[in-house]
């Protein structure tokens, strides 16, 4: 949709931008996000024409922006900013309408289209149209602020912090708006903040900038659980996770390779194993890693007979839980049903892998830990 | 009490002259605006330009407003141009400054998200900027208006009229209440038009930071509204109205006027002459200034007639070295004004008006003074004030000096009329006079004779450009005629008139024609 190629920026001899190649996906909103002076919002001005680049190419569906009229360009891109955006001699209405009405827009379709908007961000008409700003709140102004991007129905809008300067209540209603006006009318959305917990809540894919280079470019998932450098670990913070638990899936505290045996074994070699590997179970598995069942070592007590086959004793009736399970998930189950060892399974049956409780608590405990003192 | 029925009996030439010290300072703010606001905007967007500009204007304003008018003169002549130029050139500054600050202040975020929607510069412009600026621009133009108006009283100096010259005609004859009159309908006028524009400073403010529950029926926007409208109306009627009625009559020539008594009396007294027995259309522009003033205007054609003295045109001139001959002197300035100027000096007015030095009879009488030689000897004790025009022509002060062995202990330069105040108060013991002074009479002084004849003749002479001559040749026995009942003390006698007994110069000159049969009705 919008590509960055090759985009490099100097402003006199300092570097803003250095050597960006960019692909925002269509439909999805992607966050920039850096410390103060990473060039975020520079990158976020070029898709405008704010700002043209020193060198490199800049797309839109494939056509140059650069060749392209920037009042023509500007006009089919929606830009919100923080609360001094809206003129504040004009009312509401004219706030919205301002683009519509220098275009000629006939006057009945204008109405029309403010009405909606001003349906979409839930404010009464009635009420407020013929306001002006500073008789709003913050948030009220910045909800007015949406409903002009998309009073041209660009198919782009641009969020230049919009939120930030917002209480974190409302801010955390808007980014809630935000999302559920995004589900209804899929726009393609570039948003500019420095907040992470933001961008992790709104984001399809957050492209994460430092010094003038993009250090990674990937989903909220991805950035959380695999940094790719210790700048994108400290800037997430390795505490992050925490705040969004849905993204910790099991296959990320399971043990990968648990202890098995094959129903075949005897028991006494399977207790032998139990004993050497300090393990109070054993998963069944046949020739293709499909989980038969589990061996207790509670359920061995007293035999004497150490000829007989594992197979006699395995406990065919096990719950288990799926790779791409979240923790969630995973915690909900083990308290309900009371059980210590949990199986972790794909969906042929195969083995991935094992939760037990204590798994999960060494994981858990990580967030009160200090990196150094694990 | 004494006031009030100055005022009445002097009601409609009062509020002419309101009307046209209103029209003057309204077209002058309003050229102003043309100038200012645009410049205010245009060195918002060249930076470079910005200082330059800023310091013209500033420079503008620090130059003494008379002197500025002075410079004009010689370029545009006398009357309305000048005086608008002036004003134009004072109240720019902050319609400029204002302009500039009210658009540079505006945020700059503002800007850009107005650029980042897609508007363009000139939308961002008449759309957000001059809007949010507005209160600020018309903040300037309030202050420029309200100081025109007090400015605008300089107008009388170059024959456009106005209050002023109730003021400046007051000053001359020491007349507190023409100096009022002139001064407190100014004063109103300043302080009506500051209201007025502070009601568009209040509708043009956007209503976001304005109390929306004023209450009372001059604060209402419905009630503003209706008196910007009238006054709009009025103000169209004042400034437009008059153009349909001002045909251009060819029968129609203007006289000129220098600042004091006499001349002014001589200019109805022609006035009334030529109206009554011609079918001429006479327009005055009195109070011009001093005689070079209004000579340069006869040679812009901005006036066709004026008095003028043989020795001004002698010395200061044609600059001739002194010469006591009054023939002489006559026919030389008229042989050689003619020559250079094309101007046309008809047969004097029978009387003259030297300059001459005259002190209090308390000073003649302690020192024994009877001419200017007794002077020299004790002037060394003495102090001097004389105009400021004596003090710089070579005929006056510079020369006498040379021809009497005189140095006083101080010379302070004051002009008109004060100067008999400060002597009749101490402050100064002799001033120069003219010969024909009725203040002279009023003050009771005593006039030095001029024994080594240094003063060149000062004979009354009207100067008439060439369209006279063509034209109207019929004025120039009226002149003749006039002079007939013309002399020094008659002169004098006129002029404490006025000075003194505070008739109005032109019932003096109506009187002084009626007893002498030389008009048959009051032109009233």
């Amino acid at each position: 949709m919008i590509k960055f190629i090759n985009v490099s920026k100097t402003f006199g001899n300092k570097k803003i931008l250095d050597n960006i190649n960019l692909e925002i996906e269509k439909n999805k909103i992607t966050c920039l996000i850096g410390e103060s002076g990473c060039g975020k919002t520079t990158l976020l001005k070029m898709i405008n024409r704010l700002n043209d680049p020193t060198s490199g190419i800049i797309t839109i569906n494939g056509k140059n922006i650069l060749k392209e009229d920037p009042i023509k360009l500007r006009r089919n891109i929606g830009y919100v900013i923080q609360q001094t955006g809206l003129f504040p001699h004009m009312t509401i209405e004219e706030n919205i309408e301002i683009i519509p009405r220098i275009e000629k827009a006939p006057q009945k379709v204008m109405e029309k289209k403010t009405l909606e908007l001003m349906d979409m961000i839930d404010l009464n008409p009635n009420e407020y149209l013929k306001r002006y700003p500073s008789e709003l709140s913050g948030g009220q102004q910045q909800r007015i602020g949406i409903a002009r991007a998309f009073a041209t129905d660009p198919n782009i809008i641009l969020m230049d912090e919009p939120f930030s300067a917002l209480d974190p209540v409302t801010r955390l209603s808007l980014q809630d708006e935000l999302i559920k006006i995004q589900n209804k009318h899929k726009k393609t959305i570039v948003f500019v903040t420095h907040d992470m917990d933001e961008a992790i809540k709104l984001a399809d894919k957050i492209a994460i900038l430092e010094s003038g280079h993009i250090i990674q470019y990937d989903t909220p998932e991805m950035i959380l659980k695999a940094p790719a450098n210790n700048y994108v670990k400290e800037f997430v913070g390795t505490k992050r996770i925490w705040s969004s638990p849905e993204l910790i899936k099991v296959e990320d505290i399971m043990i990968a390779h648990p202890v098995t045996c094959t129903p075949e074994y005897s028991i006494f070699y399977c207790l032998n194993k139990m004993r050497m590997m300090k393990v109070d179970t054993l998963m069944v598995v046949n020739e293709e890693n499909v989980l038969l069942g589990i061996l207790y070592a509670s359920n061995l007590t007293g035999i004497t007979d150490y000829d007989k086959k594992a197979k006699d004793f395995i406990e065919k009736d096990f719950l288990a839980t799926h790779p791409q399970d979240s923790i969630i998930d995973l915690v909900g189950l083990i308290n309900e049903q009371k059980i210590t060892t949990m199986p972790v399974i794909d969906k042929k049956g195969k083995l991935k892998g094992l939760i037990t409780r204590s798994t999960l608590l060494t994981y858990m405990s990580k967030q009160f830990l200090k990196d150094g003192e694990k | 009490m004494a006031f009030l029925d100055y005022l009445f009996s002097n009601f409609s030439e009062i509020l002419d002259l309101l009307i046209e010290h209103i029209k003057l300072t309204s077209l002058s703010v309003l050229i102003a605006i043309i100038i200012g606001v645009p410049i205010g905007i245009l060195i918002c967007y060249i930076k470079k330009i910005g200082r330059p500009v800023l310091a013209f204007a500033n420079i503008m304003q620090a130059i003494p407003s008379m002197a500025l008018l002075g410079f004009t003169i010689p370029f545009l002549g006398i009357g309305t141009i000048p005086a608008i130029l002036m004003v134009v050139l004072y109240s720019l500054l902050p319609i400029i400054k204002n302009t500039y600050t009210g658009i540079a202040n505006i945020n700059p975020q503002m800007i850009e998200a107005a650029t980042g929607i897609g508007l363009t510069k000139w939308q961002i412009l008449t759309k957000v900027q001059i809007p949010l600026a507005l209160p600020v621009i018309m903040s300037g133009i309030r202050i420029s208006a309200v100081s025109a108006v007090g400015l605008m009283t300089l107008a009388a100096f170059c024959g456009a009229g106005g209050l002023g010259y109730l003021v400046y005609a007051g000053i001359r004859s020491i007349n507190n209440y023409q100096i009022l009159s002139g001064a407190i309908p100014a004063c109103l006028l300043a302080l009506f038009i500051d209201y007025v524009l502070g009601i568009i400073e209040n509708l043009v403010t956007p209503k976001y930071n304005k109390d929306k529950t004023k209450k009372g029926f001059f604060k209402r926007e419905k009630t503003q509204k209706a008196i910007l409208i009238i006054v709009g109306i009025l103000l169209i009627v004042l400034l437009i109205f008059p153009m349909f009625f001002q045909e251009k009559n060819d029968r129609e020539i203007t006289i000129g006027s220098m600042d004091f008594t006499e001349q002014e009396i001589l200019s109805y007294m022609i006035k009334d002459l030529i109206e009554d027995r011609t079918d001429i259309k006479v327009n005055q522009k009195l109070s011009l200034g001093s005689s070079s003033i209004v000579l340069s205007a006869i040679k812009e054609n901005d006036i066709d007639l004026y008095i003028d003295y043989t020795g001004t045109i002698y010395g200061s001139v044609l600059k001739k070295d002194p010469n006591s001959n009054i023939n002489e002197v006559y026919q030389i300035s008229k042989k050689e004004l003619k020559e250079t100027y094309d101007l046309n000096i008809l047969n004097d007015l029978n009387f003259s008006n030297t300059y001459t030095l005259a002190v209090t009879k308390e000073t003649a009488q302690k020192y024994n003074l009877r001419t200017i030689s007794d002077l020299s000897i004790v002037s060394k004790e003495l102090i001097f004030s004389p105009t400021l025009v004596f003090m710089e022509r070579t005929d006056c002060w510079l020369g006498l000096q040379k021809a009497y062995p005189i140095a006083f202990k101080d010379v302070i330069a004051l002009d008109g009329a004060p100067r008999y105040l400060a002597l009749m108060n101490k402050e100064s013991d002799v001033i120069d006079a003219y010969s024909t002074d009725g203040l002279l009479k009023k003050y009771d002084l005593v006039v030095l004779e001029d024994d080594k004849n240094f003063f060149l003749p000062y004979q009354a002479i009207p100067i008439v450009n060439n369209r006279i001559l063509e034209e109207f040749p019929e004025i120039i026995p009226l002149l003749e005629e006039l002079s007939n009942y013309l002399n020094d003390n008659i002169m004098r006698e006129l002029n404490y008139l006025v000075d003194e007994e505070r008739i109005e110069p032109k019932e003096v000159a109506q009187n002084f024609l009626i007893q002498n049969n030389l008009i048959t009705k009051e032109t009233i």
